[in-house]
């Protein structure tokens, strides 16, 4: 029989180097200068696999939602919030959203398909130059976006 | 880990069966791997999510494919479990009763075929979730309300067929469902009501049809593969009026469903409200070892200590009032006068007026924020409900709770329940939360569902839904005449279904082929 899947910890933490002020260059939403093709192609990617996270995950996973409130009680409100984390990486979003973590319960092939799955785990995972501040306050999104 | 297999079904038919669907769905979508089958088994299982392992699971997009699937099932003789989205979380989510059957996920079925927005109603594949239908109505701006139960995150037919409830006037859900169009166990495809009809200019809107009925029959039944579903729609009110009140004592939900009944009945009140113990809004926003850390149930003094910090009564009430503001003002004055016969207390009223938020009006929103309940014990939470049935009055409610709770105590849970209450009955929702990594304390809820069934059964109670752990535990109370409505639910489950390919067991209703897995 298959050992029953239990996760207790978080992934090892990332170091990304930070550079906050590049950022907001290579911000996903809003891209100001034209950037060479390949950089083009993960910030299309990335903001294919941030409409799929809100899409599939945001029931629970954008702000007010049940998975951010979870994690804000487990690990504090600077990682409720999976789309602002930087810590983790791709293969343990995947992971987890297929074998489930505490009350979270697994997602199929059929709900999360692998090529989705791909998309949303690089989003969540994507380098910390290409996170963007939120464009207002999370608090004001709706959980049913 | 090795294949659990369908009942008499040999590994190299199973693989051709599996073969000949992705000859139907593409490869991508039969879905088979040990990573599959864990994600289709119940993880909030009240013991071993094994008991309800699947096979295989397979991704139709469309009814055409449904129906090229059963045909395939039939010849393999390999058992189907039809799911729409497959969170019927509680009572099993998307595990089949019975293992080795395969799941026929029809979440990728996702077309809203039509809103109609005169005549309020929706034509809709199963994978369409409340958020999708919400979402569709709010961009498009349809003036078109939703009935949406507490955890939203399901499917809008598949809560409809297991009889799931919402809590606006069209909170019954099962009730708002008026045609279908059904794959049968052979394969073949129907249209209920007036569906029936090739040129039906009414399929929509009138429930009947010409003969016997049968979208009820397929509700939480094994007959066929809903596909399509009509379903009513709630025309947007031009205002709502909500009325709260906290009502300190336990015995107070007796009076309170006495007072609101004759109102549901004569219609002052159409909405089902619910009653519910306020531990459950603790438990959805602390962990209770930040109150509690000893043995058995949470003590009442305890309990007196965390209602009093958040200024909760034991019960609240939440009533709502829908339509045109002088109406609904001439309304809140009859109930205000009818709980004044029974508390100082006023109501906290509140006010809706069209334009203003949704989130504040009463309409169905959708949302998942009552899952996490099932963090209340820590580890891996499991969660079950036991919903009996009960007539809507304090001498059938007051002794079902008390009795319940008396249960609960015994074996050391915390008592969830709620009182949804309809014109004529309340449904009895009572949650089991309990810790799935202790295994001692899931042992005792899994014996305790047991006792639960059999007290209720004794006092001529019901379940409205259950887990497929008690399926035939349920099945078993419906006794009159020696067990004659099973006997008639078999009868026709094996006319229509002579292989028995579809959802054995679903409901305590097993066909021939299958009747040895029985409980």
């Amino acid at each position: 029989m298959r050992t029953k899947p239990r996760f207790r910890s978080l992934a090892p933490f990332m170091l990304f180097a930070l550079t906050t002020s590049a950022a907001i260059g290579v911000g996903v939403a809003h891209p100001r200068h034209p950037r060479p093709r390949r950089e083009d192609d993960s910030a299309q990617k990335f903001n294919e696999g941030e409409k799929l996270f809100r899409a599939r995950c945001g029931y629970c996973h954008l702000a007010g939602g049940t998975g951010t409130i979870m994690l804000g009680r487990r690990l504090g409100k600077d990682h409720a919030l999976l789309d602002q984390r930087t810590d983790l990486t791709a293969a343990y979003v995947k992971t987890i959203t297929r074998v489930g973590l505490n009350s979270m319960p697994p997602h199929t092939r059929i709900e999360v398909p692998d090529t989705e799955l791909d998309l949303i785990a690089a989003f969540i995972a994507r380098p910390a130059s290409a996170h963007t501040p939120p464009a207002s306050p999370p608090s004001t999104r709706a959980t049913h976006e | 880990m090795p294949v659990v297999l369908p009942p008499n079904v040999s590994e190299k038919n199973f693989q051709k069966a599996l073969d000949a669907f992705a000859g139907v769905v593409g490869r991508q979508w039969v879905l088979a791997t040990d990573e599959d089958r864990y994600t289709y088994m119940d993880i909030y299982a009240p013991g071993d999510a094994d008991e309800h392992i699947p096979s295989a699971a397979v991704g139709p997009q469309s009814a055409e494919e449904v129906q090229a699937i059963v045909r395939i099932a039939n010849e393999y003789k390999v058992p189907l479990w039809p799911i729409s989205r497959g969170k019927n979380l509680g009572y099993g989510a998307a595990a089949p009763e019975m293992p080795g059957t395969v799941v026929l996920d029809l979440g990728r079925m996702k077309r809203i075929i039509e809103v109609n927005e005169r005549f309020g109603y929706c034509l809709i594949e199963p994978g369409v979730g409340f958020f999708d239908l919400f979402a569709h109505l709010q961009e498009r701006k349809i003036p078109l309300w939703m009935s949406v139960p507490a955890n939203a995150w399901g499917s809008v037919v598949g809560n409809a067929l297991e009889r799931g409830y919402g809590y606006t006037p069209y909170g019954e859900n099962t009730r708002n469902i008026c045609g279908l169009e059904v794959v049968l166990p052979t394969g073949e495809m129907i249209r209920t009501g007036t569906g029936a009809m090739s040129n039906s200019a009414c399929w929509q809107l009138f429930k009947y049809g010409y003969g016997p009925s049968w979208d009820q029959a397929f509700v939480q039944s094994n007959y066929g593969v809903v596909t399509k579903m009509g379903m009513w729609l709630m025309p947007e009110p031009e205002a709502t009026l909500g009325l709260k009140m906290q009502l300190p004592n336990p015995d107070d939900v007796g009076w309170a469903v006495d007072a609101l009944q004759p109102l549901r009945l004569s219609g002052v009140l159409q909405q089902n409200p619910s009653i519910g113990n306020s531990l459950r809004v603790v438990a959805t926003q602390t962990p209770r070892s930040q109150w509690y850390q000893g043995d058995g149930a949470l003590p009442d003094d305890v309990l007196r200590t965390i209602l009093s910090k958040y200024n909760l009564g034991w019960w609240g009430i939440d009533l709502r009032l829908y339509g045109y503001d002088e109406v609904n003002e001439a309304h809140a004055k009859i109930i205000k006068a009818a709980f004044a016969k029974h508390t100082k207390q006023e109501f906290e009223v509140t006010k809706w007026h069209r334009g203003e938020p949704i989130e504040d009006s009463g309409a169905g929103v959708p949302a998942t924020r009552a899952l996490q309940i099932i963090n209340w014990r820590g580890g891996r939470g499991g969660h079950l409900g036991f919903s009996p049935v009960l007539p809507a009055s304090s001498e059938h409610v007051l002794k079902q709770f008390h009795s319940t709770k008396k249960r609960y105590e015994e074996i050391g849970v915390d008592y969830y329940g709620s009182f949804t209450l309809f014109e004529r009955y309340t449904t009895n929702v009572n949650m089991m939360v309990y810790d799935r990594d202790d295994q001692a304390m899931t042992s005792r809820v899994r014996n305790l569902f047991k006792v639960l069934v059999a007290d209720a059964a004794k006092e001529g109670y019901s379940e409205y839904r259950t887990h497929l752990s008690y399926m035939d535990d349920v099945a078993l109370s419906f006794d009159y005449n020696n067990h004659a409505l099973r006997r008639l639910n078999e009868t026709v489950k094996d006319a229509l279904d002579p292989n028995g390919i579809l959802a054995p067991g679903k409901q305590g209703i097993w066909p021939k082929a299958f009747r040895g897995s029985r409980a």
